[in-house]
């Protein structure tokens, strides 16, 4: 599963650790994510695309491996 | 997602840790206390070894995490289904060993309750650090 966490965060100009905390994980979490190493629930995966008030498919998108 | 009550696992509280920790040196304690008291517990060590460091990972194991979110969940599911294969290939080796020194007459550690229950909840422990360790790991160098 490919993202654009990182782009989105970049644009609106936040942390890891601002968005960990906005949305309730730890930064950890928010990096794993980054580097596709944690594919997120459903839950986390809307909660994250509603606060950059963007669809879930818009950050995340299935890769070939998928 | 609720869990249905039956198969909901409470976590502890963090106030916890310390007492989790508090059993790893126990067994000293009780062999020194033993002494004083002139109980003689020679028979009884190995298995009050297991059961205290057993019970502190235990504690550990069933300890919440700073932040508990679903990562931090997932990896405390993997770190319970890597335990429980450890322990089963532990086991299986130790008891064909077991097995096969039996032939020449060789005994090896004897296969307790507190032993098993030490070192599932050890593998467990483990796991899970093990998990927590590359997640921070890779957090660091990005």
């Amino acid at each position: 599963m490919n993202n654009t966490l990182k782009v989105e965060r970049a644009k609106k100009d936040i942390t890891q650790q601002d968005l960990a905390e906005e949305i309730g994980v730890s930064r950890q979490t928010i990096n794993s994510i980054e580097s596709g190493k944690y594919v997120p629930s459903t839950v986390l995966a809307l909660k994250i695309a509603r606060y950059f008030e963007v669809t879930v498919n818009d950050i995340f998108e299935l890769d070939l491996e998928d | 997602m609720k869990l249905d009550p039956i198969i909901d696992v409470p976590l502890l509280n963090r106030k916890w840790l310390p007492v989790g920790y508090a059993f790893f040196p126990l067994p000293i304690f009780i062999l020194i206390g033993s002494v004083f008291i002139n109980l003689d517990l020679t028979d009884y060590v190995l298995d009050i070894g297991y059961g205290c460091w057993a019970a502190g990972f235990l504690i550990l194991n069933l300890t919440k995490e700073k932040i508990e979110d679903e990562m931090i969940k997932n990896f405390r599911l993997q770190a319970y289904h890597t335990g429980f294969f450890w322990l089963l290939s532990g086991m299986t080796a130790i008891v064909a060993i077991k097995f096969a020194s039996s032939f020449w007459g060789a005994s090896g550690i004897p296969i307790s309750a507190t032993l098993i229950l030490f070192l599932l909840n050890a593998y467990i422990f483990f796991a899970f650090q093990y998990q927590k360790y590359i997640a921070a790991k890779d957090s660091k160098t990005t």
